[in-house]
């Protein structure tokens, strides 16, 4: 027992440091300019996402393989991904409620059919070149949560404190000390801000609030990935085993979070798909009777598996959904303001490669990239795309594609960056000052990048309310050259809409 | 032993313990901020600087004591008092140096040298500011967008040497993050190594102030430190620019400010607003490189002419001045150059000043 003890501590050591590695590169490839290497290493060893960009791509993806490892460890030892690795998964059970912890029912146990049933739903849109419902992956809703909620807020409340307290003298050394840490490394400069911030929010705390109905809610009737790791569990070899001394004290099934215990008048047994191997229930039998060991059949099948009428169900739930979000009006008129990432050519590939997982959104210096709503139709949802006007493509930088576990956006160098043309600018002439208000202003010019500059200025002299004459630089765009970055969109100094606007055509 | 250590520390606060502790924090804090909020407005010692440095013999560094206030009202300031105390010929000292030669490092020392040395401007124990211009993270130093990090490096070591306490180096880029461009540019690199800080703009530092010279500008948000410190050196390259023609020291200073694009709309008189209130002790230009076309940004090697030039003045006017001779204009054609001069900020007329040109 006291063995166990300790390898449960372990457990939890484990859990703080890959949650730890999470959040430290989360921050270390936030605002850096050249993505390390490991940026997007939780990504690579998931095999949902891995499994699912394959299928969809048809291709063997080398930079997945490293998911292989994960299947391995499960194929040995079981859900250990759940209980030792996964971040979101440590982090559901951190958060547990009082009330909770006094209740003893569990929900009814055929709802951990839904879990299958995602995971099937998935395999079959993947099949069909869909990858909509990876969204729901858990690892792409922690990035997701952490990008566009967590940090965001983090970002606003520190400088927001330290914007009030900095007129107090006698506290400017130490807060001087804490921006010369903080600024740049941690936080960004410009506050970030994201689309559907609330909603991807709301999502979150919701899938924080299920535990009080049951521990790791999520992990148990939710987690597509849970359900792709379980199958595999089913088989795996090593497995906590009952022995035959049990006195049915069924303490073990009380400190089960995942509830991987079933209990019946007879028996006492542990349910691998369900065990996340967190060892807790090793540690809690008083008899030494519970012990981890090989076993060489599959699991038995449960109530809550797939049937084969369920199966079938998932597949036509798969095709009709596709045959919804294939027929969206999006796909036949495309959004001119859908902008993507550099380098991303082919909406339909995209579309078929992109893991949803807001790496990009990460990463990208300057906020550009958002999650989309309906721009790209329901079939992207949560697919980024750049919007101008809240952060314009650097000149001098490649993080996004350096990013992109599955290479949706595909890894390029500067110079072949600074080729890739990802929209045109269009001068709006009834708002441009210089243009509709006999105002001088060369912001866009001066901004763009372009080494010959993409726009151009054309000197005008024009009367101006006083009917004095001015002499104004009006800006035409040299469409030719133009890679739609989107800086002079960015800077343009009019309130709201600018007098330039980038588009895909 | 462990358990009974485990269950002191598991003594929890109740709610009501935490909330009063809490407010009494909170009451604290709320008290701190008020009282220091009554005390600003009756200091007396904030004074905003209505003149330049009153004689070029004495040290231009502002006293260190000296504090600053965003809430000042321009009553504190006198504007009416001639704000051109500077009088080229009562100083024995060079009043613009110029110094050619093919090391940056070498001419930049010696256009200091040629002006009386850098503990003219730096004092022992001077908390000094260097602002080059690192605009974005586009391109390396070859392609002259970015000031050159020798003359920045070798700026931060003579200040150093002269006992400064703290150097530091800045500048807001507005394409890429700061840490991006300041590596790119090369100047993070050679600054560490020199013995100075790279600073990143903090959003927080930044704070209203009032401009009470400024025609057309009565306030704008500037950051603190940059009015703050003891000596402020501007380190502009100098380069084309298609509304005012030329970037030069001037120009470089919007970098110190918030919502510069807002400037752009009467460029001239704002920017001699602008310098009205910044005033930095030392303009010193770096033309080793010059980007003569699609500046400010740059990109093409065709666009770089090597002029191996450094410019060096107290008066940020005069720099200019010279300056646009490299491109073949005067001070008369940049717009804030001469509005800065008919503000009395500086001298336009090289003909009438000191210069030392040295060719090394």
């Amino acid at each position: 027992m006291d063995k166990w003890a300790r390898a449960r501590r372990i457990r939890q050591g484990v859990q703080i440091v890959f949650f730890a590695l999470f959040i430290y590169l989360m921050f270390a490839t936030v605002q850096q300019r050249v993505a390390p290497v490991l940026a997007d290493l939780f990504f690579r060893l998931n095999p949902l996402s891995a499994l699912g960009a394959m299928l969809a791509e048809r291709t063997w993806l080398p930079r997945l393989a490293l998911a292989l490892i994960t299947i391995g460890l499960t194929l040995l030892f079981g859900r250990v991904w759940c209980g030792w690795i996964c971040p979101l998964g440590s982090l559901l059970e951190w958060v547990s409620f009082r009330k909770r912890r006094k209740k003893e029912t569990s929900l009814y146990p055929r709802l951990r059919t839904v879990k299958y049933f995602l995971f099937a739903t998935i395999l079959v849109l993947a099949v069909l070149g869909n990858l909509t419902l990876l969204a729901l992956d858990p690892l792409a809703i922690l990035t997701r949560s952490m990008t566009t909620v967590v940090i965001p807020s983090l970002n606003y409340a520190i400088t927001a404190i330290e914007k009030t307290l900095y007129p107090l003298h006698f506290l400017q050394p130490a807060l001087d000390w804490l921006e010369s840490w903080l600024r740049g490394p941690i936080l960004p400069i410009k506050q970030p801000a994201f689309a559907q911030s609330i909603l991807i929010g709301l999502v979150f705390v919701a899938i924080l609030g299920l535990n009080a109905l049951a521990d790791r809610f999520w992990c148990r009737y939710l987690c597509p990935l849970g359900a792709l790791l379980g199958l595999l569990a089913k088989v795996s070899i090593f497995r906590p085993v009952i022995g035959t001394a049990c006195n049915h004290c069924t303490r073990c099934a009380l400190v089960c979070r995942p509830g991987a215990v079933e209990v019946s008048p007879e028996t006492v047994s542990i349910t691998p798909s369900e065990c996340t191997v967190c060892l807790d229930c090793l540690a809690s039998c008083k008899k030494e009777e519970i012990r981890f060991q090989p076993v060489f059949r599959p699991a038995a099948p449960q109530e809550y598996d797939l049937t084969r009428r369920e199966a079938l169900g998932a597949m036509g739930v798969g095709l009709a959904s596709l045959l919804l979000l294939r027929t969206d009006l999006r796909n036949r008129r495309q959004n001119p303001l859908l902008i993507r990432p550099p380098g991303v050519n082919d909406e339909n590939k995209f579309l078929s490669s992109c893991l949803r997982c807001t790496q990009c959104m990460k990463i990208c210096p300057t906020t550009a990239l958002q999650p989309t709503f309906d721009q790209a139709g329901l079939e992207g949802f949560w697919t980024p795309v750049l919007v101008p006007r809240v952060g314009y493509c650097d000149y001098g930088c490649t993080a996004c594609g350096q990013v992109c576990p599955s290479g949706a956006i595909p890894r390029l160098t500067l110079e072949e960056k600074r080729q890739e043309v990802i929209g045109k600018a269009n001068v709006n002439k009834s708002r441009c000052l210089p243009w509709a208000s006999a105002t001088p202003c060369i912001v866009c010019e001066e901004m763009c990048p372009t080494p010959q500059k993409s726009i151009r200025l054309e000197e005008a002299t024009v009367l101006n309310a006083e009917d004095q004459p001015v002499t104004v630089q009006r800006p035409h765009v040299l469409r030719e050259l133009c890679i739609g970055c989107g800086i002079c969109e960015n800077h343009c100094p009019l309130e709201g809409e600018a007098a330039i606007l980038v588009a895909i055509y | 032993m462990v358990a009974k250590l485990h269950k002191v520390s598991r003594r929890r606060l109740s709610r009501r313990e935490f909330l009063k502790l809490g407010g009494a924090a909170t009451a604290s804090a709320l008290l701190a901020g008020c009282a220091g909020q009554a005390v600003s407005p009756t200091d007396t010692s904030i004074q905003a600087p209505t003149s330049l440095p009153t004689s070029l013999l004495e040290t231009p560094a502002r006293a260190p004591t000296q504090t600053l206030n965003p809430t000042l009202t321009s009553s504190a300031g006198t504007p009416e008092e001639s704000p051109l105390p500077v009088t080229p010929t009562s100083a024995n000292l060079t009043y613009l140096a110029v110094a050619h030669g093919s090391d940056p490092e070498t001419i930049t020392k010696t256009a200091l040298a040629a002006l009386g040395g850098i503990e003219r401007f730096v004092k022992s124990g001077n908390n000094v500011i260097l602002k080059p211009n690192i605009c974005t993270d586009y391109n390396p130093p070859e392609y002259a967008s970015t000031t050159n990090p020798t003359v920045v490096a070798t700026l931060v070591k003579l200040c150093l040497g002269a006992g400064a306490r703290r150097v530091r180096v800045m500048d807001n880029p507005f394409g890429g993050t700061a840490e991006s461009a300041y590596a790119i540019s090369g100047i993070a690199e050679a600054v560490k190594s020199a013995g100075g800080e790279m600073e990143v703009m903090s959003p927080v530092k930044y704070a209203r102030f009032d401009i009470p010279q400024g025609k057309d500008i009565k306030s704008w948000e500037f950051y603190r430190d940059i009015l703050e410190a003891d000596v402020l050196i501007n380190v502009p390259i100098a380069k084309h620019h298609s509304l005012a023609r030329l970037t030069l020291g001037g120009k470089n200073m919007l970098g110190v400010i918030n919502s510069a694009n807002m400037i752009h709309q009467n460029l001239g008189q704002r920017i001699a607003d602008l310098l009205s209130r910044i005033r930095p002790a030392l303009t010193v230009i770096d033309a080793v490189r010059i980007l003569v076309a699609h500046g400010p940004t740059g990109g093409s090697l065709n666009d770089v002419k090597q002029t191996n030039t450094i410019i060096a003045s107290p008066d940020i006017v005069a720099a200019d001045a010279y300056g646009t001779t490299l491109f073949g204009l005067t001070g008369a054609d940049i717009s804030y150059v001469k509005a800065s001069a008919e503000m009395g900020l500086g001298t336009l007329d090289l003909n009438s000043i000191k210069v030392e040109e040295i060719n090394g």
